[in-house]
């Protein structure tokens, strides 16, 4: 796993979505919803499950 | 992590990236780099966009070199050495934006090679000159799909809001930047932008949303997010809008330098043009007696528009020009950066109260003192500090506005060159007048013409006085003795 020496800083990465415009805001809101709707489904066991619930 | 090599002096600020390291052997600079930082230069190296930038001058001439230890750091590269090191609390408005601009055109030239930035620090900018040049080599590394540029927090915090309290607010960013050395945090500007102006270019996002964003995700790892942005769609392409979008606001900030009493000194401040004209010449002549030694470095202090400053570069020397008025500096360095000029830096900084060493042990940024003491330019065996300091118009702020003791004063001077050319105000002069009279009276009984003559006379040696045609001022040139 890479680790960068710099804390880029958890918030200041999905800002820059927004900062890039609409496509951007895209990404931004898509993120959002999954970890709106991820709230309302079983915690999946890992990244493979979550992406297979997204599916549905 | 490696070791640096035995023998080598590490640069005291170079310790936050555990995978490089700069360090200084005689007048080289070099930077040992591990296995992974080597593979990144290697992929770096490998580039159409590494010598293109190097030709254009935007990144410091840098080769691999065989190292000193090999054994120790898996690549050595060497660096051309910046003449004179400054820190973004020293440069004026102008030159923190240039420098912006060019970390962001770096950026996204690397972009379109396929590399990064680690990251997006204020200090990765270097000058020769009034032109700015990026140093961080070791910042580059290949890009990975989906991942926002790291460097983005960092940039805010020591290029953009120092930007933005200037261009929105016409706050100075200097202590701001002095203050902190990670640079200002987005909850610590948000409060002065509420209301209205919200609304000036870049705020809503950039500040009011980066630091709401930052509270609302504080307990989520940057892996768990850069995972989820990748997961979401975010691309490279939107790095680059990103990128542009920055520059588009960086290049928007834009604000002249205000008028201060000392912008215009030139035309307000009473010379005739006889005075000014005997000025230069004598400035010319000391100029000359100390270049028979050399004249590598020269300090200008008090420099205004560098007209003095200008002669010592004509001469072939590299020049500080130091003034405390942040938009003098300002003007003086769109000047020179129009003329592309690579002699005269302009630096701002309150000569009462120069910058400190800051960071961890105080030794991470070093002080300016420190910077002058172990200047290049100056002779070892002459006791070090540059070749000659030009002190016109100065001691009577420091002495009478500044309340600094005239035989400090001298020292100073004096321990900052070989040769000093210094410009004494007498009592009578209406300058001196001036700010005598915000003073008690009486409280400088020792501001005398023969006191600071003989001062100055037990610290050097006085080879050429003159008065000026105006009869209240006189010049000394001063040559250390030994």
């Amino acid at each position: 796993m890479h680790l960068a020496y710099l804390d880029a800083g958890s918030g200041s990465l999905i800002v820059q979505a927004v900062v890039a415009g609409f496509a951007g805001i895209a990404v931004a809101v898509k993120l959002y919803w999954r970890r709106l709707t991820g709230r309302f489904r079983r915690q999946p066991a890992n990244a493979d499950a979550e992406a297979a619930a997204d599916k549905d | 992590m490696p070791e640096p090599p035995g023998g080598l002096r590490p640069e005291p600020g170079s310790y936050r990236d555990p995978r490089t390291r700069v360090f200084y052997s005689g007048a080289d600079v070099l930077r040992g780099l591990d296995a992974q930082a080597a593979q990144d230069w290697k992929a770096l190296a490998a580039t159409d966009f590494f010598p293109a930038a190097q030709a254009a001058g935007r990144l410091t001439p840098t080769e691999e070199v065989a190292g000193p230890e090999p054994g120790r750091w898996a690549a050595v590269l060497r660096h051309e050495r910046i003449p004179f090191v400054s820190y973004p609390y020293e440069w004026s408005y102008g030159m923190l934006r240039d420098a912006a601009a060019l970390h962001l055109d770096l950026l996204r030239d690397a972009l379109g090679a396929g590399l990064t930035m680690k990251d997006g620090t204020a200090y990765n900018v270097q000058w020769r000159g009034a032109v700015p040049q990026f140093v961080d080599i070791g910042s580059f590394e290949p890009a990975r799909d989906g991942e926002p540029w790291a460097g983005y927090r960092q940039f805010c915090q020591t290029m953009l809001y120092p930007l933005m309290l200037h261009a929105h607010l016409g706050v100075d960013f200097q202590p701001w930047l002095r203050g902190r050395i990670d640079g200002v945090e987005p909850g610590q500007i948000r409060p002065l932008f509420g209301g209205t102006r919200r609304m000036l270019p870049g705020v809503l996002k950039h500040v009011h949303l980066h630091d709401a964003m930052q509270a609302r995700n504080a307990e989520r790892s940057t892996g768990t997010v850069r995972d989820q942005l990748r997961d979401a769609g975010f691309n490279r392409e939107l790095v680059l809008a990103t990128v542009r979008a920055l520059a588009k606001l960086v290049d928007k900030l834009d604000r002249p330098p205000a008028a201060t009493q000392w912008v215009d000194y030139r035309e307000t401040c009473g010379y005739s043009g006889e005075e000014r004209a005997a000025k230069a010449a004598f400035v010319e002549a000391a100029l000359r007696g100390a270049a028979t030694a050399g004249l590598d470095l020269v300090l200008d202090l008090g420099a205004n528009d560098g007209a003095y400053a200008r002669q010592a570069a004509d001469r072939g020397a590299y020049v500080v020009a130091v003034d405390s008025d942040a938009g003098v500096v300002d003007r003086l360095y769109r000047d020179l950066s129009r003329a592309g000029d690579r002699r005269i830096l302009p630096l701002t900084m309150d000569l009462a109260d120069p910058s400190p060493g800051l960071g961890w042990a105080g030794a991470e940024r070093s002080s300016f003192a420190d910077r002058v003491a172990g200047a290049a330019g100056g002779r070892a065996a002459s006791g070090g500090g540059t070749d000659a300091v030009l002190a016109l118009a100065l001691v009577h702020h420091l002495a009478i506005g500044r309340n600094v003791p005239l035989p400090l004063i001298v020292d100073w001077l004096v321990g900052h060159a070989r040769t000093v050319v210094v410009e004494f105000v007498h009592p009578e002069d209406p300058m001196a007048k001036r700010l005598l009279a915000n003073k008690p009276e009486g409280l400088f009984p020792d501001y005398r013409r023969d006191a600071f003559e003989q001062l100055l006379g037990a610290r050097c040696e006085i080879t050429r006085r003159e008065e000026l045609p105006g009869g209240t001022r006189t010049l000394y040139t001063g040559a250390r003795r030994g």
